[in-house]
């Protein structure tokens, strides 16, 4: 028996109260990470984050949050960064391998479902640990848009808006309020600036933060610097 | 000898106005050696979806039951019916997959889209070869009959009785001059509401 | 999993099952039976600020042509296509399958992909299968290097040139690139010469023939130009409407099914109007 094998078992086991305690700090771990929010409007879904710099002397703009997965949509995350990566590869090649199959887009629900399979398979494998990171899954297709929350547990939810990480709670309460099922794209990439406001330690600008969008248009694409700075300049 | 040429048959199929109709012949070959007169190579893959399968008939079963497993399971998985397009792409990828080894069946499909009801049908060689924007669709022993008489019989925008007595004749008068194929022949008009399933009287020789 | 049967969707790589059983079959005599190919002339050429990539429309099943109007111009990329002559099936799945790398390494490289990249994973994938994915390609496409045309040979050598020529039609289409090539033409200079090509292939290579196809690619995008030209001779269309009056079939059997239909969406509605009087 390999040394590597010793190891194999599952560390996510069952406490005797019922409880997955590893999928709890995961949770943590996701609670304790930048605030991310999500707003789905009727024409497009808004994906936005806190990139703040731990450290002025870091080239701010080396360090992307919102990633794009295929031509419509894209995902984005509250956690840990490098776990963030490994998901948006493994999205990128099923949403590309689907497309092989089948010659046609991967619809969101597909993506969401394979990614969560994924996730979930981390916690209930031997030698690893569940991912820290809960995602935003943002896409426009089917001819409507799609707003999905997937956890390190593998479970995920369709939202009209959402938030996570670092104030989620609060967050998710101020969304409620100011939900609307009739809103414009414009006017949920609005809210979810004000939402990621609420909670923004210091001065909230468009290098740190960061916004995608999903529309029938466009598909899934990032909101340039100066597109930002336009939005900023509507909610001071 | 060909793999084709030892079971014998071919499939046809043609877009109508608003329908599409797929067509074989009845005949099961043992190279000369007639087994049976009852063996249309048609096949249905859901509602208002057909494959005909014509080429070694073993490996036509062998790839309509994987076909229809993979269709059930997609469809199982999408919570929707598969559309001729993403079938089509199925197909193809399933017979590409043994570019080294072959499936010796060709394939012609024919549907009607579930969502926007637009008439399909394509062909593809072995190796699952292409093309989607034809008005009709060939494959089997009597292939450059049937791709004459198609090209000179085929109108557009036929209705569905009209469609199926003009593919009823191009098959008849293709298996006609084709030995190893013929025996009767079977025709699906597919409309958005009905499929329309008919046999026809050929020669029996 | 240990059973070999069970069907996993998203599986790549070859299946070889069959082909024990196919080699057997030859040795009965009984032959693989004939593919689809595109026997093909395709050419390109470098124009100042950009390069015209051009092919006939002729698919080939032995003798006979299987197809009148088939597309050889494949996507790679927003700013590079391919010309594929060779096997149809092979020169359709590389190209697409690349078409999805190059999707892939775009997005983690967060920019447009070289066409030499592009080149060197074509060329690397033909050569691991040693020529018999017979697929001869020419990509061509501009990116931060200029514009870029570039032969692929099914066994994974590579040609760089100014103007080049691919398919059984390119001995016939090389006269003419050899003839009236001059460096830095015009977008509309290289169109002409381009089409002048493939028409030489066309009329002169029997497994070339029907339309022509053209794509331009400068650094602002790529345009697709299908048909640039069609050979179709007036004697060509037909004279007469050949329809059969209802019921020259005879048919022997009938049944009709409904469909039972996949229900989209449901939408009732009140009407606004006031009710009829009766």
């Amino acid at each position: 028996m390999g040394d590597g094998e010793r190891y194999s078992f599952s560390l996510t086991t069952f406490s005797p109260s019922g409880k997955l305690a590893q999928i709890e700090y995961a949770l943590a771990a996701v609670a304790a990470g930048a605030p991310t929010i999500g707003v789905r409007a009727a024409d497009g879904v808004v994906l936005a984050t806190e990139k703040k710099q731990k450290n002025q002397l870091f080239e701010e703009d080396t360090i992307v949050k919102v990633e794009s997965v295929s031509k419509n949509i894209g995902m984005v995350y509250s956690g840990m960064g490098p776990d963030f990566r490994l998901l948006v590869k493994r999205a990128r090649k099923i949403a590309q391998e689907y497309k092989m199959m089948y010659q046609e887009n991967i619809p969101c629900i597909q993506l969401v479902q394979r990614v969560a399979a994924v996730m979930q398979e981390f916690t209930q494998s031997g030698g690893v640990r569940p991912f820290g990171v809960s995602l935003l899954i943002a896409s426009w297709d089917n001819k409507r848009p799609y707003l999905f929350q997937v956890d390190p547990s593998g479970s995920y939810f369709a939202w009209k808006a959402s938030a996570m990480g670092k104030n989620y709670v609060n967050a998710k309460t101020f969304l409620e309020k100011r939900f609307s099922d009739d809103m414009v794209i414009e006017d949920a990439v609005h809210t979810a600036l004000l939402t990621l406001k609420e909670s923004f330690d210091g001065q909230m600008n468009e290098t740190n933060i960061e916004v995608g969008i999903a529309t029938a248009k466009d598909g899934f694409r990032l909101l340039s610097l100066p597109e930002l700075k336009d939005y900023l300049k509507s909610i001071t | 000898m060909n793999p084709f040429n030892y079971n014998g048959g071919v499939c046809v199929a043609m877009k109508g106005k608003n329908c599409v109709a797929i067509a074989s012949d009845h005949r099961l070959g043992a190279g000369r050696l007639t087994v049976s007169t009852d063996f249309p190579k048609v096949f249905e893959m859901g509602p208002a979806l057909f494959i005909g399968l014509p080429g070694l008939t073993t490996d036509s079963l062998t790839v309509v039951n994987k076909l229809k497993f993979r269709v059930n399971l997609y469809e199982l998985r999408e919570n929707r019916k598969i559309r001729p397009h993403t079938f089509k792409a199925m197909v193809e990828s399933m017979l590409y997959e043994r570019r080294f080894g072959p499936y010796y069946v060709a394939s012609v499909i024919a549907g009607l889209d579930p969502e926007t009801d637009e008439p399909f049908v394509t062909a593809m060689d072995v190796l699952g070869a292409g093309e989607v924007n034809e008005p009709f669709a060939v494959a089997g022993t009597a292939e450059e009959s049937l791709l004459g008489l198609c090209e000179a019989l085929w109108e557009p925008d036929l209705a569905p009785e009209d469609l199926f007595e003009t593919l009823s004749q191009v098959i008849l008068n293709a298996v006609d001059f084709d030995c190893l194929g013929g025996a009767g022949a079977t025709i699906h008009v597919i409309e958005k509401d009905k499929v329309t399933t008919r046999t026809i009287k050929t020669r029996m020789d | 999993m240990a059973t070999a049967t069970f069907f996993d969707p998203e599986s790549s790589g070859f299946q070889f099952d069959n082909y024990a059983r196919n080699q057997q079959l030859v040795k009965q005599g009984i032959k693989p039976p004939k593919l689809m190919k595109t026997g093909t002339t395709t050419t390109a050429v470098i124009f100042k600020g950009g390069v015209v990539l051009g092919a006939d429309t002729r698919a080939t099943g032995g003798n006979i042509v299987m197809n009148k109007n088939c597309s050889k111009i494949h996507y790679l990329a927003k700013n590079m296509y391919c010309l594929g002559a060779g096997t149809a099936a092979d020169t359709e799945y590389t190209t697409r399958l690349m078409a999805g790398k190059l999707e892939l390494l775009a997005m983690s490289m967060r920019r447009i992909v070289p066409v030499k990249s592009a080149v060197r994973m074509l060329k690397q994938m033909l050569f691991r299968y040693q020529g018999h994915v017979s697929a001869a390609l020419i990509v061509g496409g501009v990116d931060m290097l200029g514009p870029k045309i570039v032969s692929i040979a099914p066994h994974g050598s590579s040609d760089n040139a100014p103007y080049l020529a691919m398919g059984s039609g390119s001995i016939a289409a090389m006269s003419v690139l050899e003839t009236n090539f001059r460096p830095d033409m015009t977008a509309e200079e290289a169109v002409k010469l381009v089409r002048d090509a493939i028409n030489a292939g066309v009329t002169n290579d029997l497994f070339s023939g029907s339309n022509i196809d053209i794509c331009v690619i400068t650094i602002d995008g790529a345009q697709v130009i299908r048909p640039y030209e069609q050979n179709q001779p007036e004697v060509l269309k037909k004279a007469n409407n050949y329809t059969f009056p209802r019921g020259t079939t005879t048919v022997l059997s009938q049944g009709v099914r409904k469909v039972d239909y996949h229900i989209v969406s449901t939408e009732i509605r009140k009407t606004d109007e006031e009710p009829m009087e009766t």
